[in-house]
């Protein structure tokens, strides 16, 4: 009997399966700077998805026919490891697994100075660890926390979620079983959110113009609250040190008066250090 | 006062003059990338905390010799792709792995680079820091690279494509020191903090 | 490309260090770098397990799938192993297919366990002759710095360790249920060493690989067993390297053996 009872996806107090608001999204974390090999990188979970993605370059494009003289080329790769779905996935890239990569690459294009890096290739790999739908919106997420963890220039950052309708109500951020559920409607879409501009937006389903809208504002104002996790990982690497900086301030200062005093006699040693180290180099010069 | 930004975040409403790493839009100032600013600079700019390094002509950096051509050699800088050295000019013997001092004598729109006035190290060791940290290794008027000296009793030359090459006194010493110089680039009084890490180093030894 | 002479150079250093009996960081021939296991991260995988050998990560997950056996062994279900180099643990891993590094280190991990008889294949059998399950291990490099084959295979068998069997109904494996846990009957692990000049040191960090002219892993089991010799590289080993090698794996085995 259980097993053939509808599902209510959303119930009269507007709670969905798992507790959560309708506007509401899956619990995120970000970290930014975790991989030692890579130029950038970003660590993200969202809800059960896992995504680790790196940044390489820019670096001289190759081959060279595909290089452009005027601007970087932006390389996405999107790959799910075998053992991040239910069922193994098949190592071997997918047509999914290459579009995707095409519209996550397309939508970063757009926030990129490409102009500064004429000639070079800028190399992004996400790779989905763990995943329960929206692992795109959560590997472009990613990846512009990475692209500015490398110190790329951007116009702003990109923010993706996936907004739609299950059971005639609009939501933000799908999992997996409202994903299933029937004529579900899946929006992912991406924004760099001060200028509103969209650059990725894909849908799956039957929507009426009046719901895209209504879908629109919740993914907007779901993206606000997105991005400033990305701004908050990027900046929470330097935090610790500034509020290590506050405790050492103070004694600096009573130390400060005393080094003021030796700095003057350390003053003369240290024209002394100078022009030996001066005589050093040269002698080295020499005798090599 | 000095705040962190990321890019897209807004630097400043006011009009000012536009320094490093921002762009105007709609009359207000953005930063581009993961820096500092300081509101009340006349001049609105952001010191990148993260970057690539970008030849600009009279650079001096630490380079490694990759290849020898016929008329000249290719030179890793550490950069988006090889430096052109020409044999004109070189005096000393250079090889594949020959550590060069060079200076950067052309670029184009491109960012490619050409090098000249090499000059050869033999022995020491060469390490690699993030090249928008340079400026903070090298401090105001050389002084942090004064700590560093007389902190570590080291020769060594910092690159400015963030290559570093030391020799002689406590290179490891060396090596620690500037990771940490990297990793606190952005907090103030990094100076003084500095040269009372080195010498609670030394004490240790 | 760029950072390969920078490493060739340090590579040098690594050479004219041990012939004066140095190691890098101060360790000894025979010593390993500090190893960590994380277990249980990826709700998806059946067993998983991520492990740090100093700073080289490798990510191992397990999946169970349901197969047919071979006509000459139709009480028994098998593993496979298949390995990714990808460019997010290297600027010298490249995209594209995979690699003959990649192919060579799944093959030998694979080796190491299928030939200790780690998994007792008649525990994967369904129905005989029918229906079988299939373990595959699929193991990502996450970060490169030197012996992927030891941290790859640390993470294959921890992964191994942790797996839950899936529960089958109808000739279906029923999501996110469980018929208990795979048991292993061995732990084999892989000692890998570095040939430089005439030392053979185990665990090699990069700079070590940069400068090793031949490599060496062998794979040993709890109960003094080798189960696998792979040699690689151009270079040439002795004997007594081998031997030597023996030795070493059989000690330093057991210890990792304990984390596991």
């Amino acid at each position: 009997m259980t097993k053939e009872e509808k599902k209510i996806y959303v119930n009269k107090k507007g709670l969905r399966l798992d507790g959560r608001a309708v506007d509401e999204s899956r619990p995120i974390t970000i970290k930014a700077g975790v991989l030692k090999n890579a130029k950038g990188s970003c660590y993200l979970e969202w809800g059960q998805n896992k995504v680790l993605v790196s940044v390489q370059g820019p670096r001289e494009a190759l081959p060279k026919h595909i290089a452009n003289p005027f601007k970087a080329i932006v390389k996405f790769t999107y790959r799910m490891a075998a053992f991040s779905v239910p069922d193994r996935k098949n190592p071997r890239p997918g047509r999914r697994d290459i579009e995707i990569s095409k519209v996550c690459g397309e939508a970063l294009e757009k926030s990129i100075f490409l102009e500064k890096y004429p000639n070079t290739q800028i190399e992004i790999w996400a790779q989905i660890l763990d995943s329960n739908a929206g692992s795109r919106a959560a590997a472009l997420t990613a990846a512009s926390v990475a692209l500015a963890d490398a110190g790329i220039p951007m116009k702003d950052l990109v923010t993706s979620v996936a907004v739609g309708r299950i059971d005639g109500k609009i939501v933000l951020d799908l999992n997996k079983e409202e994903e299933d559920a029937p004529d579900a409607v899946d929006m992912p879409i991406a924004m760099m959110s001060n200028s509103k501009e969209i650059v990725l937006l894909q849908m799956d389903g039957l929507f009426s113009k009046k719901e895209w809208e209504e879908a629109y504002e919740v993914a907007v104002k779901g993206i606000e609250k997105i991005k400033q996790l990305q701004i908050n990982a990027l900046k929470e690497q330097f935090k610790l040190e500034e509020k290590e900086e506050k405790k050492t301030k103070t004694e600096t200062k009573e130390k400060s008066v005393e080094s003021a005093k030796e700095t003057k006699t350390e003053k003369k040693e240290d024209k002394k250090e100078l022009k030996d180290n001066k005589e050093l180099s040269k002698a080295e010069a020499e005798v090599q | 006062m000095k705040k962190i930004v990321v890019p897209g975040e807004l630097v400043t409403e006011q009009r000012k003059r536009t320094g490093d790493h921002v762009f105007v839009h709609n009359g207000q100032i953005y930063s581009d990338t993961v820096g500092i600013t300081n509101n009340e600079s006349t001049t609105a700019s952001v010191v990148p905390l993260k970057g690539i390094y970008i030849p600009k002509q009279g650079d001096i950096l630490i380079g490694l010799v990759v290849n020898e051509l016929f008329s000249g050699f290719l030179v890793d800088v550490n950069s988006f792709s090889l430096s052109y050295m020409s044999k004109d000019r070189i005096r000393e013997p250079l090889k594949r792995g020959s550590i060069v001092s060079v200076r950067v004598s052309k670029t184009n729109e491109l960012n490619e680079a050409d090098v000249s006035d090499a000059r050869v190290f033999y022995g020491g060791e060469v390490f690699a820091v993030s090249p928008v940290k340079v400026p903070r290794i090298i401090g105001k008027n050389g002084s942090m690279l004064d700590i560093l000296r007389k902190g570590t009793n080291c020769n060594f030359i910092v690159g400015r494509n963030g290559r570093i090459w030391a020799k002689g006194g406590n290179v490891p010493l060396l090596i620690k020191a500037i990771k940490k110089i990297e990793a606190e680039a952005h907090t103030s009084n990094l100076t003084n903090k500095m040269a009372e890490f080195l010498s609670k180093q030394r004490n240790i030894i | 490309m760029q950072k390969d002479v920078l490493l060739e150079l340090n590579a040098e250093k690594v050479l004219n260090n041990l012939k004066e009996g140095k190691r890098n960081n101060g360790r000894k021939v025979d010593e390993y770098r500090k190893i960590t296991i994380e277990k249980d991260l990826y709700k998806n995988a059946e067993g998983c397990a991520k492990v740090k050998l100093g700073d080289t990560e490798v990510i191992a997950g397990v999946k169970f799938s349901l197969g047919t056996p071979y006509p000459d062994s139709p009480k028994q279900g098998t593993i496979s192993v298949g390995a990714e180099l990808i460019p997010l643990a290297s600027p010298f891993f490249e995209t594209g297919p995979p690699s003959m590094e990649s192919i060579e280190l799944a093959r030998v991990v694979d080796r190491g366990i299928r030939e200790s008889k780690a998994v007792d294949f008649e525990k994967l059998c369904i129905t005989e002759g029918e229906q079988v399950l299939i373990g595959f291990i699929d193991m990502y490099a996450i970060n490169f710095d030197g012996n992927l084959f030891d941290a790859s295979a640390i993470a294959a068998i921890s992964a191994l360790n942790e797996a839950k069997l899936p529960k089958i109904e109808n000739d279906k494996i029923v999501e996110k249920e469980y018929s208990g846990k795979l048991k292993l009957k061995r732990k084999p692990l892989l000692s890998t060493f570095a040939k430089i000049g005439n030392v053979l040191v185990v665990d090699p960090d990069l700079m070590e690989e940069t400068a090793m002219q031949a490599r060496f892993s062998v794979a040993t089991t709890e109960d003094n067993f080798v189960s696998a010799f792979q040699k690689g590289l151009s270079g040439a080993i002795k004997k007594e390297d081998v031997d030597n090698a023996i030795d070493t794996a059989f000690k330093t085995s057991k210890e990792i053996r304990k984390n596991i």
